[in-house]
């Protein structure tokens, strides 16, 4: 199981969740997130913005992550405050190079069906970190820009 | 995700509402890839009820225009609204996709 995020410092406690590795995860851990937001009264255009970060985060991992195997797990922690909304997503694989997805926006990858996920994570959230191994990525969203 | 179709003219017209989420995307892959292939190659996706889009349901839309482009046709996008024309934007799919603010614009663009 991977490590999760420090629950000392001072921005509050994460919330933690243990998915199997079923596209029908992804849908009740966006409702869950969307809905602290939604009581944090954050506006349509972040909650937009976290549901499709987080969907794709979901899906990779469990897609090119964990490659659909029913035996491993896709570890989610998040939390929020007015201010600020955090989310890390992990999974049992092996890890990828971010650096060594084509850039889907290039003429020549336009027709390309897949390879978005990653270019919509960091054009919708503020931060997008993976960790080394890149089986785990850090996503922050400010309220404010 | 609600997936209805129709004749309009020419045009397979494809109206989704809801969300184009992961887990919807089989349902559109199989409308879309099933009209093409049952010989509807012009084709306008209504996108005017959906209130959201993911990188699979938009792997699926191109999957799509690029079959019906193979066999002469076009898939055209009509009435995204504001979240779903900055996805289209941001990815530069507005650069393949033809995308008009409703269906009737559409479908008398196919018409020419």
């Amino acid at each position: 199981m991977p490590v999760g995020p420090s629950q000392t410092d001072d921005l509050g406690a994460w919330t933690e969740k243990v998915l199997p590795t079923n596209l029908s995860a992804v849908r009740e851990t966006e409702r869950e997130v969307l809905g602290l937001l939604r009581d944090l009264q954050y506006d349509e255009d972040h909650l937009f913005a976290v549901r499709l970060a987080l969907e794709e985060a979901l899906v990779n991992a469990m897609k090119h992550g964990n490659g659909f195997d029913p035996n491993l797990s896709v570890y989610v922690w998040y939390r929020a405050t007015p201010e600020r909304v955090e989310i890390r997503v992990a999974d049992e694989g092996r890890g990828f190079d971010p650096g060594g997805v084509p850039d889907p926006t290039a003429d020549e990858n336009l027709e390309r069906p897949c390879g978005r996920g990653i270019m919509l994570m960091r054009c919708y959230m503020d931060e997008v970190t993976f960790s080394r191994e890149g089986n785990e990525v850090s996503m922050v969203k400010h309220r404010q820009p | 995700m609600h997936i209805e179709t129709r004749r309009e003219d020419e045009c397979r017209v494809v109206t989704l509402r809801g969300s184009a989420d992961i887990n919807a995307s089989a349902g559109l892959r199989e409308t879309l890839l099933g009209a093409v292939e049952g010989g509807d190659t012009h084709i306008v996706c209504d996108l005017s009820g959906i209130d959201f889009i993911c990188s699979d349901a938009l792997g699926v839309l191109i999957t799509a225009y690029l079959k019906a482009r193979g066999r002469g046709g076009a898939l055209y996008i009509a009435g995204p609204h504001d979240h779903l024309t900055e996805i289209l934007e941001t990815t530069r799919l507005n650069r393949l996709f033809r995308v008009y603010p409703d269906v009737s614009a559409a479908v008398a663009s196919m018409r020419e």
